[in-house]
Order: C-alpha cells, then structure tokens, then sequence
C-alpha cells in the first residue's frame, strides 16, 4: 500500500511539474492562470506531450506560442492566458508547486 | 452545386486550424479538438495486403470538450475491384484531462451505415501523459447487422492498449495491442480471441501529421489477418 502512495506521489508530482497549479500570488490574475493552465493542458496535447514550464526560458516562450497559436486554435485573449500562466507557473519553486 | 461551392469556399477562407495529432494507429485518444477546428483524414488500412480499406473523414471541434466526425467515404480494395462501403458519423466527448487530473476520459460514439449494413460502435477512452509518455486505453463494444434484411449479426468486445515516447516535439513512437472478442450471432460457441501486437511510429509538421501502426497477429485465427498495417493521414484544413 505504502509502495502504491509513493508510487502516484511520483507520478502525480512529475505531472505537477509539467503543469504546475496557479498559486495565489498578489501579482497575478488567479482567474486568467486558471484559466491558461486548462488551456495549456488542453490544447497543447492536441499534437504534443507538454514540456516542463522551465524547459524554455522567459524570453522563448512568447515565440513558441506564437508559432503554434495558430495551429492549436488559439485566439489571441487564449494565447495570452496561455502565456500569462507559462511565465507565472515557470517562477514557481516545483516543491511548493506540489 | 451551389451548396458545394459556397462549401469549399468556406473552408478555403478558415485558418488552417488542426484539430489533432493521432498518436496511435488503432487506439484513439482522449483529448478533443480545439473548437472551430477543422481536419482532413485519411486512414489506409491493408491487411495481409490482400485487403485494402479506406477512409476519409472530416474532424470538426464544436466545443472545448466536444468534437464530430463525418466519415463520408469508407471504400476498400480487394480482389482488384474498389467497392464503396459505407459513410459514419463519430462523436467523442471529453470528461477529464490526461495531464491535470488523474486520468483522461472521453465517450466516443459511432453510427456506421451501408449497404444491408448497419454498425453500431461505443468506446470509452482512457489516457494518460506522463513527461514524454502517452498511455492509451479503449474499450470498445461493437454490433453489426448485415446482409439480406440485416439479418446476420455480429458483436465485438475489444480491449486496445498502447504506450507512445515523443522523441521530439516533432516525433514518436511506441507499441499497441488490440484483443478481440468476436461473437458471431451474439453468441460465444466458437470462442473467436484475437490479439494484435505492434509498433507504431507518428511524425508530424506544421499543419499535418503522419501514423502508422503495424500490428502482427499474435493468436491464429484462420480468417484474421496475420498483419495488419494502419496508416492515417491529417492535415488542417
């Protein structure tokens, strides 16, 4: 059983480090965090699994969701929640994101 | 013809907007497409390479979770003659995501409809990402009438499992395994199991993507084919 309960921590942590959960942060609109990270989780996997957010570095991001806005369908308030929630998530220590 | 046209007009004037990359050639996968999307598939299945099936199916995304199908051509080639068989409608909905929550779940729904042949055809489909993985699951029940007043039936309890690696955003592969029940008349007299196991490989680029699957028979059932080899076509319209 116990082998069971570190086995899905494992699992579900290395997911939490793909997409980590909005944390409540004065500086960030939680509503359009949450909003981008159903987004991101959701349209992104459509052609590719989803890189870690600090796979890329802030500067990067903005190109690589651009190149594919398009291709996924994204209108541009989706992008920029998409985006929003990229750069905020990218901050997050993956401990407290778990 | 008007119809066709302002048809064809229409699509030409949309974004070219992807509705999805197949990552299996005989599992589907849980998530659906972007809503306002719009996809050309194109599905070849051969089997020993005696039989040749084709598909042709336009994929629209209606909602966040909701995604339609129109299979307006399924034809096939065997014996050297084409023969048209028949068209469908595919409908899936989405419940859960396969990277947020624990795991993805989906509804899927298929109407087939031919010639003295009606297919009815249910799946749930299980998904999971895990870093560069891909875990599939379906189960599928199927029923056929046929024939002479659709008298002959036919039911099909199948289990499909696969597990995918993205090598790179734009490739990868992995291997898929289908086990069939076959119940000729809805009975299980003839205990007919079959099981297919195989590779499959996916490549994809810009508005398009390319999977085949190549599945070899790993029971011996005399009327199924010894290999199967699927390959799907897609490009955002």
């Amino acid at each position: 059983m116990s082998r069971l309960a570190l086995l899905s921590f494992i699992i579900l942590g290395g997911c939490a480090a793909y997409v980590p959960p909005v944390v409540r942060n004065e500086h960030v609109d939680l509503a359009l965090m949450q909003r981008g990270r159903t987004l991101f989780a959701q349209r992104c996997i459509e052609c590719h699994t989803l890189p870690p957010v600090w796979y890329y570095s802030r500067e990067d991001w903005p190109r690589i969701v651009d190149s594919m806005a398009h291709r996924a369908s994204l209108r541009p308030n989706e992008r920029e929640a998409i985006l929003s929630y990229i750069l905020a998530a990218r901050d997050i220590p993956v401990e407290r994101a778990r | 013809m008007r119809a066709l046209f302002l048809s064809i007009l229409y699509l030409s004037i949309l974004p070219a907007c992807f509705a999805g990359v197949r990552h299996f050639g005989f599992i589907y996968e849980a998530p659906t497409s972007a809503p306002g999307s719009f996809e050309l598939e194109n599905t070849i299945t051969s089997k020993d390479g005696d039989e040749v099936a084709f598909r042709h199916e336009i994929e629209i995304g209606l909602t966040d979770h909701f995604q339609a199908s129109v299979y307006f051509a399924d034809w096939s080639w065997t014996e050297s003659r084409t023969h048209y068989d028949d068209a469908a409608v595919e409908l899936i909905y989405n419940f859960t995501n396969p990277v947020i929550d624990p795991v993805g779940l989906s509804i899927y729904q298929e109407i087939r409809g031919g010639e003295n042949f009606i297919e009815w055809e249910s799946k749930v489909i299980a998904q999971k990402n895990i870093g560069r993985f891909i875990f599939a699951y379906n189960v599928t029940l199927e029923a056929v009438w046929e024939g002479e007043r659709l008298a002959e039936r036919e039911g099909e309890f199948s289990n499909a499992i696969g597990a995918s690696y993205e090598f790179s955003p734009r490739f990868s592969a992995g291997v898929e395994l289908l086990h069939e029940c076959v119940f000729p008349e809805w009975r299980d007299a003839e205990k007919i199991r079959n099981v297919f196991v195989g590779p499959n490989i996916c490549y994809r680029h810009a508005n398009w993507f390319v999977t085949v699957s190549a599945l070899a028979q790993a029971t011996s059932t005399p009327d199924e084919a010894e290999v199967q080899v699927r390959a799907i076509f897609g490009i955002g319209l």
